[in-house]
């Protein structure tokens, strides 16, 4: 068996200006911020990203001017604020929004995940999501065949890569996930390209059979790349960094200046990632 | 107070979705008085948490502590939510219109911009799939609008048309419990059924800028907090006062 351990640079390098990258943290908790910042230092442009709930991680990449369109059912930092980056491109019109319920994304992950053609569902009807969504082909209203009654045909999502943030993982790339696991799983079945980021590698056949969210067989890179998701939590190794979130909120609400300010001190002023976390006192 | 008298429409046996911030004390509050075998869940893929402190919200894992199981959102929009086994859901919201359809996407702003908030989330799944749906906010005029500036999540009728007529089942909203009241959303409109203690019903009404019904007899008073009820929300629920201090 082939290692498929590489550097978090090298296994972002599998995305392109213009690919479609879907992300899997949740608000404050298991961000792939290692990810995001690897994505930012190489420059990477008019990605498309599809996430059921954004977080910092695509904060990020939105400030940094990456993103040109997102899929999403939402997103913030929780009590700690919005998401500046985000929100500020969709009013200036630089990014995109294609917005959904947050079951309906995670049933378009689904049907993709198991090469469905669509899934049907009672949900959004009625509501200003749904108008959009029409006019964008994703999305199409239809009759029950079986027992009548409107639904919506959610058609399959399949993002080039998705990023994972695990808790542990083998070189392999079986992956252990602790605590809920909102839609990670559909979003990475659903990718032609799974990488796994991870705070430890452990050796091969000792991750219990019973924990593994992502099966090796799908997953294609692994990183290894401990506090990959400072300053957002990962349940079972660390808590959120309360003090540098709201050193980003702040900066973040405050303008697009101060947003390139953080991003010119902690991501392009850094060589790494290493770099970051010794900036922010979280080095090793 | 608030917190309370939400909590006080929760009922023993429940299956509850539950969103972030004040919705959160409510169906604790509940759970830990009157309302024990109630079951709450988060659509992150949370069973049953019992939070003992403040969280920063749903995705703060203080808040998952003493679950019973950890699932996905597919676990709980999926098959608790749209598999129809939710009987409650708790939502807080930008906005309110008299049929009691939420907007927790965006607002506009005095300057004629637009400001975004969360989104939808859960938001639009549990209010078109759970069996009826109690709204938490702050009672403030700006929040209560007849026409929604973004309708996110369908009301027990959706822009005038009954919610049937688009394709949902269920009653949808059935009550907006606010800091100073409660309206239930039912077929006869938007009706002021109770004022809190302490609260002037003509005062209320002025502050609610959206079709109000006053029940013949006027509105009732709401009961008042117990001393139970406070300390568990001052002690132990809320001890920041983040939700509940007003």
């Amino acid at each position: 068996m082939t290692t498929k351990v590489a550097s978090v640079d090298e296994v972002v390098a599998v995305v392109d200006d213009g690919s479609h990258v879907a992300l899997t943290g949740f608000a404050i908790t298991r961000n792939a911020v290692a990810v995001a910042h690897s994505l930012i230092r190489a420059g990477r442009r008019r990605l498309r990203m599809s996430q059921v709930i954004a977080g910092m991680e695509t904060d990020l990449l939105a400030a940094a001017g990456c993103v040109e369109r997102i899929t999403y059912s939402g997103g913030s930092l929780d009590r700690f604020g919005q998401l500046s980056g985000v929100n500020r491109g969709i009013t200036s019109g630089s990014i995109v929004a294609n917005e959904y319920s947050s079951l309906a994304l995670t049933l378009r992950f689904h049907a993709a995940a198991l090469g469905l053609p669509y899934l049907p569902a009672r949900t959004m009807l009625g509501s200003d999501l749904l108008e959009p969504l029409l006019g964008s082909g994703d999305v199409r209203m239809a009759e029950d065949p079986f027992e009548g009654g409107t639904v919506v045909e959610l058609s399959p999502l399949q993002p080039d890569v998705t990023f994972v943030h695990a808790n542990v993982a083998d070189e392999l790339g079986n992956a252990q996930v602790s605590g809920p696991t909102w839609a990670l799983r559909d979003t990475a079945l659903a990718a032609r390209t799974v990488v796994v980021t991870c705070e430890e590698l452990v050796p091969v056949g000792t991750i219990d059979p019973d924990q593994v969210m992502l099966p090796a067989v799908v997953v294609h890179a692994v990183a290894v790349v401990p506090r990959g998701a400072h300053p957002t939590a990962v349940h079972k190794c660390y808590d959120y960094d309360r003090g540098h979130l709201q050193e980003y909120v702040q900066a973040a609400r405050e303008s697009d200046e101060a947003h390139r300010e953080y991003l010119d001190k902690y991501v392009y002023g850094v060589d790494d990632y290493a770099g970051y976390l010794d900036l922010v006192g979280q080095g090793r | 107070m608030l917190a309370v008298a939400a909590a006080s429409l929760v009922r023993d046996g429940d299956v509850a979705v539950v969103g972030l911030g004040l919705p959160q004390v409510a169906a604790v509050l509940a759970k830990r008085t009157h309302a024990p075998d109630a079951t709450l869940l988060l659509e992150i893929g949370v069973f049953e948490p019992v939070p003992n402190e403040s969280a920063m919200g749903i995705a703060d894992p203080r808040l998952w502590v003493g679950s019973t199981a950890f699932g996905s959102m597919l676990d709980v929009l999926g098959a608790m939510l749209h598999g129809g086994r939710v009987t409650l859901g708790l939502l807080g919201a930008l906005e309110v219109d008299a049929d009691g359809s939420l907007n927790s996407t965006a607002v506009p702003t005095p300057g004629g911009g637009v400001r975004r908030f969360n989104g939808s989330g859960g938001a639009n799944d549990i209010a078109s799939c759970a069996d009826r749906v109690l709204v938490v906010m702050q009672h403030h005029p700006r929040k209560f609008v007849e026409n929604l500036h973004f309708l996110t999540s369908p009301g027990h009728r959706v822009r005038g048309r009954p919610r049937h007529d688009v394709g949902l089942h269920g009653h949808g909203t059935a009550a907006v419990v606010t800091d100073r009241a409660i309206i239930d959303i039912g077929e006869a409109g938007a009706v002021l059924t109770s004022v809190h203690p302490g609260q002037d019903p003509a005062a209320v009404i002025a502050d609610t800028p959206i079709p109000l019904i006053e029940p013949a007899a006027g509105a009732a008073e709401t009961a008042a907090p117990t001393d139970t009820e406070l300390s568990l929300i001052r002690q132990e629920l809320d001890p920041h006062g983040w939700y509940t201090a007003a």
